[in-house]
């Protein structure tokens, strides 16, 4: 499994401070991700080859690939959790060494600690950072607000349903007001419903975010309606097969982007992108030597 | 931003909801509360189901009990109500107090030792390889001897005075809370540690927030199972150095053949270890309030 942390990877290892002091030094380049000639191999073979990828402050881009194509690696990579093979992965202008303070992940896994309240799980990062403490009050409730968890605080993770979760997975990322968020699947593991909720209040909130967004997905829908820019990457090895932008305007809904023309247009060219390989994992060999 | 999730998550609601009529469907904090009501009542009722049945099993062995001993040769059993007359007896001639009083005291000591020193290197052998690897050997081996076989070289060592009961006591104690912690913080969810990577966490910060809390179950489990071990080490320890306290009460009653004399000092104990047990769950429901 190419998407998992290598077993035993050292969770305890302190994070190097000084990779937060380069990123402070290069502020003018912000929320800029610049990949360049990126590759991974893990012991079953290579999972990233020659992966190039320039996004722009502000930009909100969604990868999108199905199993085992290594878009989690790239995320991972970013969020300097995962150690670069050959290349470069550089956040404002300054290489990956770690995980950087400018820098925060939503995990699909919601990622809260359990016996924190949602409060204390958003606090945490400030608290880390050594926050004043006013600052940190204001700053932690303003996250819980946006999200629209207010009211909810003082609750652990277990009283909260999965939307709640990752709603308070996402105030964490935003406390800390990084220029960078990477999301990893994270309305994968809610149900439709609840997941087609959680997007409409991303695009809401989106307006109001001037962070780089990239955003990884299973689902094609998933990635037209919310980003501004699609990565397909493909898999054996995991490359990049597409990069196309999004021409519906920001900002939009939900039933704006389902009625928008160029909907299923693009939802079809991206779909003809990934057939062969999704094909291919739902054991169809028929598919296969159709397409060959 | 809407919250359906929250309605959703209390699926008690909708037969209400659809017997009252839309029309009388109030805001979501009205619906909540009102599914909020129904659990806790239904909570309620089952716990006094759970102490109603208790109650039933106590009656129904007590009078078991009286039926069978009263049946019994006096020498082989004994009848509650005689048991209970000894008791009395033995609380008012023949020092129960201060046998007791002894035992409860060298138990303290010996467990709280054991206790502490077992929670501290679970969580080294747990958290660091290096640790396991230099101990990880004996505390196994011991582990898997029985402790009784010891206690005869302790007292060849260390005499028979209350220091020897305490350190047995606190060997009894210590294995098992070295291999139920050392398990907790392995078994430590590998998604929040990737967190705490991300986060930046230092070691300091690493042990606060995630191995400490995480591991606090599995302290309890240890203490709890300290308290089961630590009791046999207990009764061993002062049959053992006959030197006072409730397992000598026992030895020498059993030895003149007073059973009503040895029940009564097996009831006590037996007394002591639900308690104790009672008290540990005390302790971490206010420690962890997190962990049900």
């Amino acid at each position: 499994m190419p998407d998992k942390a290598p077993p035993g990877a050292p969770a305890a290892a302190p994070a190097a401070p000084d990779a937060a002091d380069a990123a402070d030094a290069a502020d003018a380049a912000g929320g800029r991700i610049d990949c360049a000639n990126v590759y991974k191999w893990f012991p079953g073979g290579i999972v990233l080859e020659d992966v190039s990828l320039t996004v722009e402050t502000g930009q909100f881009v969604c990868i999108v690939g199905p199993s085992g194509c290594g878009k989690t690696t790239l995320l991972r990579m970013m969020a300097g959790l995962a150690e670069v093979d050959h290349g470069q992965v550089s956040i404002g202008g300054a290489p990956v060494t770690g995980p950087n303070r400018r820098v925060a992940v939503v995990f699909q896994h919601f990622g809260l600690f359990p016996w924190k309240t949602v409060q204390r799980n958003v606090a945490l990062p400030l608290h880390l950072a050594r926050t004043p403490r006013a600052e940190a009050e204001s700053r932690v409730s303003d996250a819980i607000r946006t999200v629209g968890l207010s009211g909810h605080e003082h609750k652990y993770p277990a009283q909260l349903s999965g939307g709640m979760k990752q709603r308070a997975g996402l105030a964490r990322a935003l406390a800390t007001a990084p220029d960078v968020l990477l999301m990893d699947e994270p309305f994968a593991a809610v149900d439709a419903q609840v997941r087609e909720v959680l997007q409409e209040d991303l695009l809401a909130l989106r307006a109001r975010l001037r962070q780089t967004i990239v955003f990884i997905t299973h689902s094609i829908d998933e990635a037209i309606t919310l980003g501004d820019r699609i990565i397909v990457m493909g898999t054996r090895p995991g490359r990049i097969v597409r990069d196309v932008l999004v021409p519906i305007e920001q900002p939009r809904t939900i039933a704006q982007v389902r009625r928008h023309p160029a909907y299923a247009g693009l939802r079809e060219e991206i779909w003809q992108q990934l057939r062969q390989s999704a094909a291919e994992q739902a054991g169809n060999p028929v598919e296969q030597a159709g397409e060959a | 931003m809407s919250e359906p999730e929250g309605r959703a998550a209390g699926g008690q609601a909708t037969a209400s909801q659809l017997s009252a009529g839309p029309d009388t469907l109030g805001t979501r904090e009205q619906i909540e509360a009102v599914i909020e009501q129904r659990l806790r009542q239904r909570s309620r009722r089952n716990r006094r189901m759970y102490l109603l049945i208790r109650v039933v099993s106590l009656i129904i062995v007590l009078a078991a009990w009286q039926y069978f001993g009263s049946k019994a040769t006096p020498i082989v059993f004994d009848p509650l109500t005689r048991v209970l007359g000894a008791l009395g007896d033995l609380f008012r001639h023949n020092g129960l107090g201060s046998a007791l009083w002894y035992s409860v005291w060298t138990f303290a000591v010996g467990y709280l030792i054991g206790l502490v020193a077992g929670v501290v290197l679970g969580m080294l052998i747990g958290a660091y390889r290096r640790v396991e690897a230099g101990v990880g050997l004996y505390v196994y081996a011991l582990y898997a001897t029985p402790m009784v076989a010891i206690v005869p070289l302790l007292s060849i060592w260390l005499g028979f005075g209350v220091f020897t009961q305490e350190v047995i006591i606190a060997l009894f104690v210590l294995f098992p809370c070295v291999v139920s912690v050392s398990y907790g913080v392995r078994n430590i969810d590998g998604d929040l540690l990737e967190v705490a990577r991300s986060l930046r966490m230092g070691r300091a910060s690493l042990w606060r927030h995630v191995l400490l809390p995480g591991t606090v179950p599995y302290i309890a489990a240890g203490a709890a199972q300290g308290v089961a071990m630590g009791l046999v080490g207990m009764f061993i320890a002062e049959i053992f150095t006959q030197l006072s306290g409730l397992g000598n009460l026992l030895e020498t009653a059993a030895q003149t053949y007073h059973t009503d004399e040895a029940l009564a000092v097996l009831l006590v104990i037996m007394a002591l270890g639900v308690i104790l047990r009672g008290l540990i769950t005390l302790v971490q429901r206010r420690v962890a309030p997190w962990a049900k």
